[in-house]
């Protein structure tokens, strides 16, 4: 009856009860759409590094004077455990030309077969010299034009898709094989990109790098993509936080004004509230009564302003990231799910101290009050 | 019984003190219905409150079928009042946005009786005091006389020993005064409750076995 008697309370100041209710659907509602973009948008940029996260990248260490990786080194990195594809790459830049145009290009030079694991095609095959799309741009090249690379001629066998990496960038590069590579250019390797079966076993295959190769002296130095990701997770995590808590101001205002509402309504109630201290309600039932009215305000308040979060974050993804597959993702629904929590919080926080007060009025004074 | 021993109120406004009740005993039996008259500011009301353990004596003692109320907690007085005391207001003080029957279990919601229970004896008060048919009416929606009759159910709810009534006429017209005050002395009658009645109205005081008038916060 108590839980009845709230909801009539409420009932009683419809409009007042809908504005406080207002206040909590727009600040849940802000809290979670920003939870909900601020996920899309760290999913949208993850989703081009996704395949990288059990790559470790192998450089030679130039601190301690070493400017490439040799071929007995990459004979070792070879032979290490925990490793299911290693990909040796040889690099240096140039000068290209073709027709009256030229220009300076990162030229990569690894094992065609490899290849085809690191990089996806956007028209072509994988036979021949590939180039990044922007240089394909560039000169306006199609599959089979041919281009100098140190005065020497090489046909044009695909056309690199656009891509993210941290230690290639293929947009701007030409890719050929080891051997015309070692044919133009010479050279040991620059850099080793090592794939590890399994993400827990990346530290062990940097203690074995150690062990091995680094023994007497420091020869090469280890990346793990993994800490590049996770830094990018955290950063977003972070952006994402602040931008919620800009939100949850919102939020707070909806606080203040269930706690005005409910100090006005014990004050309105007050003899209602001695009369029930008289009839024998505790101090904790008046409480109770008073708590149950907010809880009531946020938990109708939240759950409105989670469903409608949805279909903000919805329009804020279409509208700034252009996609919304990322909208209900069950992250997403951890950021309503912290959204209706605060709401909730929020009403019941701010109901403490009015609910407090009526609880601690005097039955004879209440009911004595004009 | 109702026993007042030595009984001072002194209400403090500003920096003087006002005595409200001045070493006053009292001794009402059970089953006693007593009418307490005197002017306005005389001190009834508050003697009444005393009684009805919603208010503390300066100094003195209330006892209630020999508990002494200056010794309980604020939980023991709320418990106290809800098993043993019935409240009747000159205003009535119903909860406006309940009906009638839910007016007359409130009481009853407090002391954790169960949904069936107590609507069964709800309805039971609300015939006895010959509203049952308007069990599903708001307050807004009965007359001052009805609306009383529906506070003296309520405070019939947990089968208390004493009823205390502060002016329940006060705000009826004679006829629907009449009405209320018939239904107070037949519960007393029939029931054996014990009846104490705060009045201006000497109309209103004659159905009471015993009239004390205060004055000034003394018995005279």
């Amino acid at each position: 009856m108590l839980i009845e008697l709230a909801l009539r309370n409420l009932a009683r100041t419809k409009v007042r009860s809908t504005l406080a209710m207002i206040g909590i659907v727009i600040g849940v509602m802000a809290i979670s759409a920003i939870g909900i973009f601020g996920e899309s948008l760290k999913a949208v940029v993850l989703e081009n590094f996704k395949d990288l996260a059990n790559e470790v990248i192998i450089t030679p260490s130039y601190t301690h004077g070493y400017s490439s990786i040799d071929e007995r080194t990459v004979q070792k990195i070879e032979k290490l455990p925990y490793s299911s594809e290693v990909i040796p790459v040889k690099s240096s830049s140039t000068l290209i030309r073709f027709k009256d145009k030229r220009t300076y290009v990162k030229v990569y030079g690894m094992e065609i077969d490899k290849i085809r694991n690191l990089f996806k095609l956007e028209k072509g095959s994988y036979r021949g010299c590939l180039i990044g799309g922007r240089i394909a741009d560039f000169f306006k090249l199609r599959v089979g034009s041919k281009i100098e690379i140190s005065d020497e001629k090489f046909r044009i066998g695909g056309i690199l898709r656009e891509e993210a990496r941290f230690d290639i960038n293929p947009n701007f590069a030409l890719i050929i094989s080891i051997r015309d590579f070692d044919r133009v250019f010479g050279g040991d390797y620059k850099i080793v990109i090592v794939r590890v079966k399994d993400l827990d076993k990346i530290d062990e295959f940097k203690e074995a790098v150690e062990r091995t190769i680094n023994r007497r002296d420091k020869v090469v130095s280890v990346f793990e993509m993994k800490t590049i990701i996770e830094r990018i997770e955290s950063a977003f995590a972070k952006v994402t936080t602040f931008l919620m808590a800009i939100a949850s101001v919102s939020l707070l205002v909806a606080g203040i004004s269930i706690l005005n509402i409910m100090l006005i309504s014990t004050m309105e109630r007050i003899r209602e509230i001695g009369l029930m201290r008289a009839i024998g309600a505790y101090r904790e039932t008046i409480l109770k009564i008073f708590l149950t009215e907010a809880l009531i305000l946020g938990l109708i308040g939240s759950v409105v302003g989670g469903v409608l979060s949805f279909v903000s974050g919805y329009i804020i993804d279409l509208l700034i990231l252009k996609t919304t597959k990322y909208v209900f993702q069950l992250s997403s629904l951890a950021y309503v799910f912290i959204g209706i929590s605060f709401g909730i919080a929020t009403a019941l926080i701010s109901a403490l101290y009015p609910a407090w007060k009526a609880s601690r009025l005097e039955p004879i004074e209440a009911l004595r009050y004009e | 019984m109702i026993e007042l021993i030595d009984v001072t109120k002194v209400y403090r406004v500003g920096t003087h003190e006002v005595f409200a009740l001045k070493n006053v005993n009292l001794r009402i039996e059970k089953g006693e219905f007593v009418a307490v008259m005197g002017p306005s500011g005389s001190g009834k009301s508050t003697l009444l409150y005393l009684i009805g353990c919603l208010d503390k004596p300066t100094s003195g003692r209330v006892l209630i079928d020999g508990l002494d109320t200056s010794k309980l907690s604020d939980r023991e007085l709320t418990e106290l009042r809800r098993e043993k005391i019935g409240f009747i207001f000159q205003q009535y003080y119903l909860i406006p946005t309940l009906t009638a029957l839910e007016n007359v279990e409130l009481p009853m919601v407090f002391k954790g009786i169960p949904r069936a229970e107590r609507e069964r004896r709800a309805e039971e008060l609300l015939s006895i005091v010959g509203l049952w048919e308007k069990k599903d009416r708001k307050p807004n929606e009965l007359s001052g006389g009805e609306q009383q009759r529906v506070a003296i159910a309520r405070a019939l709810a947990n089968e208390p020993s004493i009823l205390l009534c502060d002016e329940p006429t006060g705000n009826l017209d004679s006829k629907s005064g009449e009405v209320v005050m018939e239904t107070i002395k037949r519960l007393n009658e029939d029931k054996g409750v014990t009846v104490v009645l705060v009045t201006h109205n000497p109309i209103v005081a004659n159905y009471a076995h015993r009239i004390i008038k205060i004055r000034d916060g003394v018995i005279c």
